[in-house]
């Protein structure tokens, strides 16, 4: 694209369309963007390169190569880990560039794993991969802090994620608070990283991948039955949607906010979830809850009152957005159903079509076709899901379908014509 | 000034994570030089582990006893105190849910069911991983069957150094011979 811009800069200034000073300007820009941009490919390699290195070596040591002497298999599993020191060591003394840090790092991220990995492999040493994923992540953490480096952090996260599936989920069931840990331990990073480097890419995978990894293993955290479990997932989605309204995040791209985009899709589908009328019919045993049902929920609350409050002092609450309030709706939803199932459920339902309305709005008003289209998503799938619980005849159906149709056709057909009447009168200016 | 610091941190950290691993070697090496050596009748089976390669579960034979104490939680310690038997295997002495002052040898086992009415405790031993070379973990596994329906009695056993609790698993045999091997021997058409 910047070559073919750059080619036509001298039939420009034979026109006299620009002077020889402008594309001298033009030209240079180009040549600093391109060296940005090879510059960040370099990065991109050179972690690959080092991902796969080691895990390769990795899967040599798990081979088991058992015709060799316990002696020479234990120097070898140090062999990689001392390798990676002495280059994170060189590209820290020598202030080497940060593709030899992020590279480096990565080297050593893995000589740490494969290290314990094969000397427990020698000596057979009992302990899980539980265990074994905490250490090996817990001793690469301060390597994130001195090197600096998103591409650690990120694996940071993968693999405590990793971890707290194994404790939550699948090798045993109980609550993966070192989890916890380890992610506090990246945020002063993570903080870091917001305050300083918005336009990397890194950022924009942290944005995405924190909200994720909490999205995946808090179901870990919680123990409750089918009916509330929907409201700690309200709150929880809530929650990181309101995180994602926060002044430093809300400034950003919807594709760089991952907070704002998962929270709200996950409020919408458990919303669609909770609407099905067989939810809410006797699914009220007290004697199920936990103590998670209640710590849990009030948790959530709070930080998300908390965030609220910090936006109105920031003054970043407006213009208002019903997604931010869901969960007080939802709150107060949830205690009138307890008491008028019927109610509750017709209650549900309006707030999803509230929030199908409202992000139609947002749509046009900021003439955003993507925030347009999920609006009527959501519409669309309130619509389709209430087919399944309701007697409705086949011919009213088909006509609802028919004018969801011809409301997606017409609102997107008049928001191009709104486009470029905008863009015309601009161009006329 | 700022890089030598930076420096100085990431030597102290270099050399905590040295000294995992090598912690590690040392102390499962001083109980195999100086500890004393049992042999847990056992039964093999394959999984495999994404880091460190495919290994046996053992599961052992000495999986219960006989207890006087009552109060037992699932998933907790337990101190098995060893001695051999007459056919030189590994057998309980005594059990317990904290240490007792003995010179007998232990290792620490986790519970996982008391049986109130006959008064017997199931423990899990902690060495219940053998790493083995890739191709040879399922080979083991249909050796060991092999081999048992063969003979009358159990014949695979791990053997195991003890010493201040700490226990490392050195190899497993069937027949006295070492697993690794009896695969290479089943396998060679000899």
């Amino acid at each position: 694209m910047s070559t073919k811009f750059v080619n036509t800069l001298p039939e420009l200034i034979q026109n006299q369309i620009i002077s020889k000073d402008t594309a001298l300007r033009i030209e240079r820009y180009f040549e600093s963007k391109e060296a940005n941009t090879s510059n960040k490919l370099f990065v991109v390699f050179g972690v690959l390169g080092s991902l796969l290195i080691g895990s390769g070596i990795i899967l040599l040591f798990a081979h088991n190569w058992d015709y060799l002497p316990k002696m020479i298999k234990t120097v070898l599993a140090f062999i990689p880990l001392v390798i990676g020191q002495l280059l994170v060591g060189f590209s820290i003394f020598k202030k080497k560039s940060q593709i030899w840090k992020e590279a480096s790092g990565v080297f050593l991220f893995f000589g740490v794993g494969a290290a314990i990995a094969l000397i427990g492999q020698i000596y057979n040493v009992p302990g899980s991969l539980k265990g074994y994923l905490l250490t090996w992540i817990a001793l690469c953490l301060p390597l994130v802090y001195l090197l600096k480096s998103k591409v650690l952090a990120i694996l940071h996260l993968v693999f405590a994620t990793y971890y707290a599936c194994l404790v939550g989920y699948f090798e045993s069931a109980q609550i993966p608070w070192m989890y916890l840990v380890m992610l506090v331990g990246l945020l002063p990073f993570y903080y870091n990283v917001i305050k300083n480097e918005v336009a990397s890419n890194g950022f924009s995978l942290l944005n995405w991948l924190f909200p994720l990894s909490l999205t995946i293993t808090f179901g870990a955290f919680i123990e409750v039955s089918s009916s509330i479990l929907y409201l700690i997932y309200i709150l929880f989605f809530g929650l990181l949607y309101n995180i994602g309204q926060l002044p430093y995040l809300k400034i950003l791209k919807l594709r760089q906010n991952g907070y704002l985009a998962m929270g709200s899709f996950g409020v919408v589908v458990t919303l669609l979830l909770a609407s099905f009328y067989r939810y809410w019919s006797g699914d009220f045993n007290y004697e199920y809850y936990k103590v998670s049902s209640f710590y849990v929920p009030i948790l959530l609350i709070i930080l998300t009152v908390v965030i609220l409050v910090y936006s109105y002092i920031k003054d970043s609450l407006k213009p208002f957005n019903l997604f931010r309030y869901v969960f007080v709706l939802y709150l107060i939803i949830f205690i009138v159903n307890s008491y008028y199932a019927t109610v509750g459920l017709v209650l549900i339902n309006f707030l999803i079509l509230g929030l199908g309305i409202a992000t139609v709005k947002v749509g046009v008003d900021k003439s955003h076709f993507g925030i347009l289209n999920y609006g009527l998503l959501i519409i669309t799938a309130l619509i389709s899901f209430r087919f399944f619980d309701t007697d409705m005849s086949f011919v009213i159906r088909g006509l609802l379908f028919i004018t969801i149709g011809v409301g997606f056709f017409s609102t997107n057909y008049f928001m191009l014509k709104k486009q470029k009447s905008n863009h015309n009168k601009s161009l006329n200016n | 000034m700022k890089t030598i610091y930076l420096f100085i941190l990431f030597v102290v950290l270099a050399l905590i994570q040295l000294s995992v691993p090598a912690t590690m070697v040392f102390n499962n090496q001083s109980v195999l030089n100086s500890g004393t050596a049992y042999k847990f009748k056992t039964r093999p089976i394959d999984p495999t582990d994404p880091f460190r390669g495919k290994y046996i579960t053992l599961s052992f034979d000495m999986n219960k006893a006989k207890t006087t104490d009552t109060i037992w939680e699932n998933n907790s310690d337990i101190y098995v105190y060893l001695k051999t038997d007459s056919l030189g295997y590994a057998a309980v002495k005594t059990v317990s849910p904290f240490k007792i002052n003995t010179d007998d040898d232990f290792v620490i086992a986790q519970t996982y069911g008391y049986y109130q009415k006959s008064n017997i405790i199931k423990f899990m031993l902690p060495f219940k991983r053998f790493y083995m070379e890739e191709s040879k973990a399922y080979p083991a596994e249909v050796a060991y069957r092999k081999a048992s329906r063969q003979a009358l009695v159990n014949n695979t056993y791990a053997l195991v150094y003890v010493k201040n609790g700490y226990s490392v698993l050195e190899d497993v045999f069937i027949n006295d011979v070492p697993i690794g091997t009896y695969v290479d021997l089943q396998k060679s058409p000899d």
